[in-house]
């Protein structure tokens, strides 16, 4: 369980820890859940670099385009920011279930997605977002979805010497919203049984122009439901529509069962929740407009 | 009877005694105990349910720096322990019965040390055939977990045989007869599972050997003169030469009764000459602490067409793991429980408690309680709504009376089982049983008892005026502890800012039989009233001498001896005393003896009859999420009978903790075990109740006098989270017309059975 | 390994340990320098029992590490208030009988105060007080005291101490 810890003031210089011990090291950010899983004896690494010296890694910029949240945003920053009032409310939705206030502190969204859990609530909306990460490594910075970065339960498309330093949501559209609903045994601490996140943009006459619907904790990882969005693209929103839609994505999604929920029950709350969460969108789309 | 508020100190809302050192943060809790140059333990434990032990090498462990001690069973005597059966080594010896039995301690200089010492160590099992649940370890053929069973020391009234621990059975009348001429029979079975006590503070104790070769252990404990006499059994020592203190408890609630880790640490410390301190991890207690035993029960009940209780059979069984532990006794109150507070010409109730290749078994909260009142609280419910008759008035036209008897004839006394439940109903607003779709209200009653035991205590008048209380019950958060000084400090006329309590000490304080089983303020508290007779006497002979009066007109008002237009301070009295002849110190007794009973109903039975039993009537309301199963508690009432409610503010948080507890048990609470192995053994999976899923509850004090108790005061503790199981499971069966025969009623049981069910509601 | 040399700004005063870089905070608070009011459990952020503020938030200072906390302050309940000198909250909380066995008493109270301080003048419905203190489990009370302790304190002014 010892380890050495690093404290680094550069993003070069965490990069350049990462790439000289390799798999011996892990970044450390806010820790809730690193280092819990190194108590569980989970892993071993030898050496934490710890990012919360280093500038200039957290904080929301508004751009014309898009929305930058830099890795080191805890939860709370999230939460309590007003850029994600309205359209995007699933993210802060999310933000505000993540265990209690004293996780919320210190929990980035960059350890969030890096840890890759397939039930992690931050995880669907920002695929619902189609938010993008920013990692800077040994052969520079490259850009990728969240979609392809998510590669496994607790596997990404990161390498050891790589630093997710950003992420970047897109500006919703006008007539759009979002929404994310949670469901476990309690109301809070804890981990989701399942997790849903919608986004809806409706066009002029109506019917629904972007449709995007992402699950949590009813696969290896959280994921789109491409083939539930397409049912619904083009469609005018109605319950009967809506319903169809869950349908189709509890049939296509992945669940096991395991010492939370069996997979059935996992599938039954899919066919629940989604339609539900995209009512909400229509709800929500129809006060913007008032 | 005076009510609670014609009096001066009892009956009213004081803070606790100890509440300015826990807002501190300066009282101290058995994990805070820090001694010069200790040493940390661990404990190595079986990874396998069931096996011979073939080979276990501790030269690993020893040859790690740092290490000063590893003990295995051949250490030590061969001494086995437990309250109810005395089955239990300290180590294993030949073989090991659950994952999780300690095979070897280790003691070193970290705790991190310790620990990497405890995983070096190498064993090598041959496996045993298994027995995971009762059915397999009743079937013919299973093996028997203990095959020296019949050897071992146990309570004598118990029936054992082989992997039955116990069997106890309560009967009265001719059922079979009585079910043939009902006009209808239900038979229903119920399970609940294994569910831990939660406490936030987990086990730790330390040990030191002194210069003359006597032991001092600090715990946090709920039992220090058990704890002592169970360390001198082990450690063949006389009790007088094992002190033990309790600087403070954070909660227990059964888990902490019995012996945990004293035993280990003073083990350790003997071999490596330094104090030892173990704490349990989470894990630890997650996996081989004393939780609530799992139960399957059976239910037959007859009765006529108007409801009227005719016959019940129940066949109880309690899951006790690996050792019988507390599994005996919760299996034969369990008989009381199911029979409940109503009337019932034909009994026949059989407990069984039975042993099994998993942990072993405790006394969490009201023992008996939940398990035995979910099935017989949801079968009333069952048989009202199948014969068209309100729950409510089902209840009312079969519940016990003053003068009525209990199962064991025992003649039953203070019954107030109606108050209850009709105080409770009007809160909730039975009225409007199914208020609206995925809405419903359910209601429960039942009773429990105030545990017997004997209590000493000695109070001391300083010359401040003061008193000191000394006892051997702890205060394990409940409050108690202050209601015995709210007893004391009324009968000798004094605030309760000027009692004080000793520090619990088994060299210092008289025997208590234990904070455990709703006792502690009833028991102390008449323990001290007798000390404060004999005070009030001796202040009064004083007083009179000097007054020159007759000690009958002297009385004691304000902390002062008054007669007349004579007056003297008690603390003036109290420094003379000293000073001419010792000081003014009385100790008081008291035990609260069993009711008469009829010894041919029972057999084998540990508890047969009930000291001043308690009634309570719990009612909720709540809403399903049909199309998800998630339930909500809107509403929670209880109306709970406290005879006398010493301190209001203190019965209040008991019974809301009680039923947070009981909530728990209800909807998310539940050790899952996979081949004998816990397989959620962290919070993160054990889903206790957080501020979000608890609601508001309304506590509503009936006070029907008890005779024996301290101003007709009844145990209060325990009684909270009996009822919560069954009310919930009925509201939610008046919300959505499912019923669910399992503990705990998650979302996903909740959601398959509405699924299932062919005339869901709501 | 070798110790290192770690300043540490606890209720306002430094202090000086050596400390291995693995050590959490709450095992130096507790076992280092003997500040035993913050209490040890489930050692996995589940419980709250651990819960100290740093630089005025709550945290769980079972899985913050020591090192991380160099330059930052660091509040623990030895230094919320003292007999005769009472935070609002710790009154309230004897007033209501909100400390059973007191244990989670420290972490709720530490969580309570930073909820209150970032709500300066909200005098808070009991819903949000039970969600501000989700993260802290408490086995004795059943919340109900613990949140009329908080919503009274949150009206009430704080004696200059």
């Amino acid at each position: 369980m010892a380890f050495q810890v690093h404290q680094p003031e550069t993003v070069e210089e965490a990069i350049r820890l990462a790439g000289e011990f390799g798999p011996d090291a892990g970044f450390l950010a806010g820790g809730t859940d690193l280092i819990i899983q190194i108590n569980r004896k989970r892993c071993a690494p030898r050496h934490l670099i710890a990012l919360g010296g280093i500038d200039g890694l957290s904080g929301i910029e508004l751009h014309t385009h898009e929305i930058a949240l830099g890795a080191l945003t805890t939860h709370k920053t999230i939460e309590q920011s007003p850029i994600f009032e309205g359209p995007l409310a699933a993210l802060t939705e999310a933000a505000c279930v993540v265990g209690g206030h004293q996780i919320r502190n210190v929990a980035t969204i960059g350890g969030n997605v890096v840890n890759a859990s397939p039930a992690a609530d931050l995880l669907p909306p920002l695929l619902a977002l189609d938010a993008s990460v920013v990692l800077v490594g040994g052969r520079g910075t490259r850009r990728l979805s969240i979609a392809e970065f998510l590669r496994g339960p607790g596997i990404t498309d990161r390498s050891d010497d790589e630093l997710l330093v950003s992420l970047a949501l897109a500006r919703p559209p006008r007539r759009a919203a979002t929404a994310f609903i949670k469901t476990g045994r309690r109301r809070a601490m804890e981990i989701a049984i399942v997790c849903v996140a919608t986004l809806l943009e409706l066009d002029d006459a109506g019917s629904c122009r972007t449709v995007r619907i992402a699950l949590g904790a009813v696969g290896p990882t959280a994921m789109r439901m491409p083939e539930a969005e397409h049912a619904l693209l083009g469609c005018e929103p109605t319950q009967a529509a809506l319903r169809e839609a869950g349908r189709i994505a509890a049939a296509c999604c992945a669940p096991i069962s395991d010492v939370r929920a069996s997979a059935d029950y996992r599938r039954m709350l899919v066919q629940a929740l989604v339609p539900r969460a995209l009512a909400r969108c229509l709800q929500r789309i129809e006060v913007s407009r008032q | 009877m005076k009510l609670s508020n014609q009096f001066a100190v009892v009956g009213h809302r004081l803070p606790r005694l100890d509440a300015p050192a826990k807002v501190t943060g300066s009282q101290i809790y058995g994990t805070d105990v820090m001694l010069p140059g200790m040493l940390h333990g661990k404990l190595f434990r079986s990874p396998v349910p069931h096996a011979l032990i073939r080979r276990l090498d501790v030269r690993p462990a020893l040859a790690i720096d740092g290490v000063r001690a590893v003990i295995t069973a051949a250490d030590i005597p061969g001494t086995r322990y437990g309250p109810a059966v005395k089955d239990m080594p300290v180590l294993a010896t030949d073989r090991v019965r659950y994952v999780g039995e300690p095979l070897t301690a280790v003691a070193a200089v970290t705790a991190e040390i310790a620990e990497r010492a405890a995983a070096a160590i190498e064993a090598e099992f041959d496996p045993l055939p298994t027995a995971f649940d009762p059915e397999t370890a009743l079937a013919e053929g299973a093996p028997v977990l203990h095959p020296d069973w019949a050897g071992y020391a146990a309570l004598p009234m118990l029936a054992r045989d082989a992997n039955v621990a116990s069997h106890s059975r309560i009967q009265h009348g001719d059922v079979e007869t009585a079910f043939a001429a009902c006009f209808k029979v239900y038979a229903h079975c119920f399970s609940t599972p294994v569910v831990h006590a939660g406490y936030t503070e987990p086990r730790a104790a330390t040990a030191r050997w002194e210069g003359d070769g006597a032991l001092t252990v600090w715990t946090n404990g709920q039992l220090p003169y058990e704890v002592q006499a169970t360390l001198a059994d082990i450690l063949q020592m006389p009790v007088s030469r094992i002190r033990v203190l309790v600087p403070g408890i954070g909660g227990g609630f059964g888990g902490k009764l019995r012996i945990g880790l004293e035993h280990y640490a003073a083990l350790l410390a003997r071999a490596a000459g330094r104090p030892v301190k173990l704490i349990a991890t989470c894990e630890e207690e997650l996996t081989a602490a004393h939780p609530r035993q799992a139960s399957l029960i059976t239910l037959r009940t007859g009765v006529s067409r108007d409801g009227t209780l005719l016959a019940k059979q129940a066949r109880v069984v309690m899951d006790c793991g690996a050792y019988a532990g507390s599994g005996p006794g919760t299996a034969a109150v369990a008989l009381q429980i199911v029979a409940g507070p109503y009337r019932t010409p034909n009994l026949l109730l059989d407990g069984l408690a039975v042993y099994t290749n998993k942990l072993p078994t405790g006394s969490f909260r009201a023992t008996a309680g939940p398990m035995g009142n979910f099935a017989v609280e949801s079968q009333m419910d069952i048989i009202a709504d199948d014969l068209g008759i309100d729950p409510l008035e089902l209840r009312l036209h079969n519940i016990v009376r003053d003068g009525d008897t209990g199962p064991a004839g025992e003649p039953l006394s203070a019954v107030s089982v109606e108050e209850c439940l009709r105080k409770a109903a009007q809160a909730i607003g039975w009225d409007k049983r199914r208020p609206g779709p995925g809405r419903g209200k359910g209601i429960a009653c039942g009773w429990w008892m105030t545990t017997g035991g004997s209590s000493g205590v000695y109070v001391k008048l300083n010359a401040d005026g003061t008193a000191t209380l000394g006892s051997g019950a702890v205060e394990l958060g409940t409050g108690a502890l202050t209601g015995a000084c709210q007893v004391l400090a009324e009968e000798l006329g004094l605030p309760l800012a000027s009692v004080r309590l000793a520090p619990v000490d088994t060299d210092g304080v008289p025997y208590d039989y234990g904070a455990q089983g709703s006792r502690t303020a009833f028991s102390v508290g008449n323990a001290a009233r007798a000390a404060a007779a004999s005070l009030r006497q001796r202040i009064a002979a004083f007083a009179a001498e000097r007054f020159g009066v007759a000690p009958e007109r002297v009385s004691l008002e304000d902390g002062h001896a008054v007669a007349g237009e004579h007056r003297i301070s008690i603390a003036e009295v109290a420094r003379l005393i000293q000073l001419s002849s010792g000081g003014l110190i009385a100790q008081g007794t008291f035990i609260n003896p069993p009711p008469p009973h009829d010894a041919a109903r029972v057999m084998n039975h540990p508890l047969p009859a009930w000291t001043t039993p308690s009634f309570h009537a719990h009612a909720a309301e709540v809403s399903v999420d049909t199309e998800t199963g998630e339930m909500t508690v809107e509403r929670y009432v209880v109306a709970q009978d406290v005879g006398f409610a010493i301190n209001p503010t203190g019965i209040e948080g008991q019974i809301e903790g009680g039923v947070a507890q009981g909530l728990g048990q209800a909807l998310s609470e539940e050790l899952v075990f996979y081949e004998g192995r816990v397989v959620n053994a962290t919070l993160t999976d054990y889903k206790m109740p957080t501020a979000m899923d608890v609601p508001p509850i309304e506590s509503i004090l009936v006070e029907c006098a008890s005779q024996a108790g301290p101003f007709g005061a009844k145990g209060v503790g325990e009684p909270p989270c009996i009822e919560p199981l069954a009310t919930i499971a009925n509201a939610v069966a008046a919300a959505t017309g499912v019923r669910i025969f399992s503990a705990p009623l998650t979302p996903e049981k909740v959601l398959r059975a509405i699924a299932q069910s062919e005339f869901p509601l709501g | 390994m070798n110790k290192l040399p770690l300043l540490l700004r606890i209720n306002g005063e430094m202090h000086d340990v050596l400390v291995e870089q693995y050590w959490s905070l709450l095992h130096v608070l507790r076992d280092v320098l003997g500040l035993t009011g913050t209490k040890e459990n489930c050692l996995e952020a589940e419980c709250g029992v651990c819960t100290v503020l740093l630089d005025g938030k709550a945290v769980n200072s079972c899985i913050l590490l020591a090192v991380q906390c160099r330059g930052r302050d660091i509040l623990t309940v030895e230094g919320l208030g003292r007999p005769g000198n009472l935070h609002k909250l710790q009154q309230a909380f004897i007033d209501y009988g909100a400390a059973q066995c007191g244990y989670c008493t420290p972490g709720m109270l530490l969580v309570a105060k930073s909820w209150l301080d970032e709500h300066p003048g909200v005098v808070p419905e009991p819903d949000a007080v039970r969600e501000a203190i989700a993260g802290t489990l408490c086995r004795c009370t059943g919340y109900q005291k613990i949140v009329d302790a908080i919503c009274s304190a949150a009206a009430r002014v704080q004696e200059p101490g």
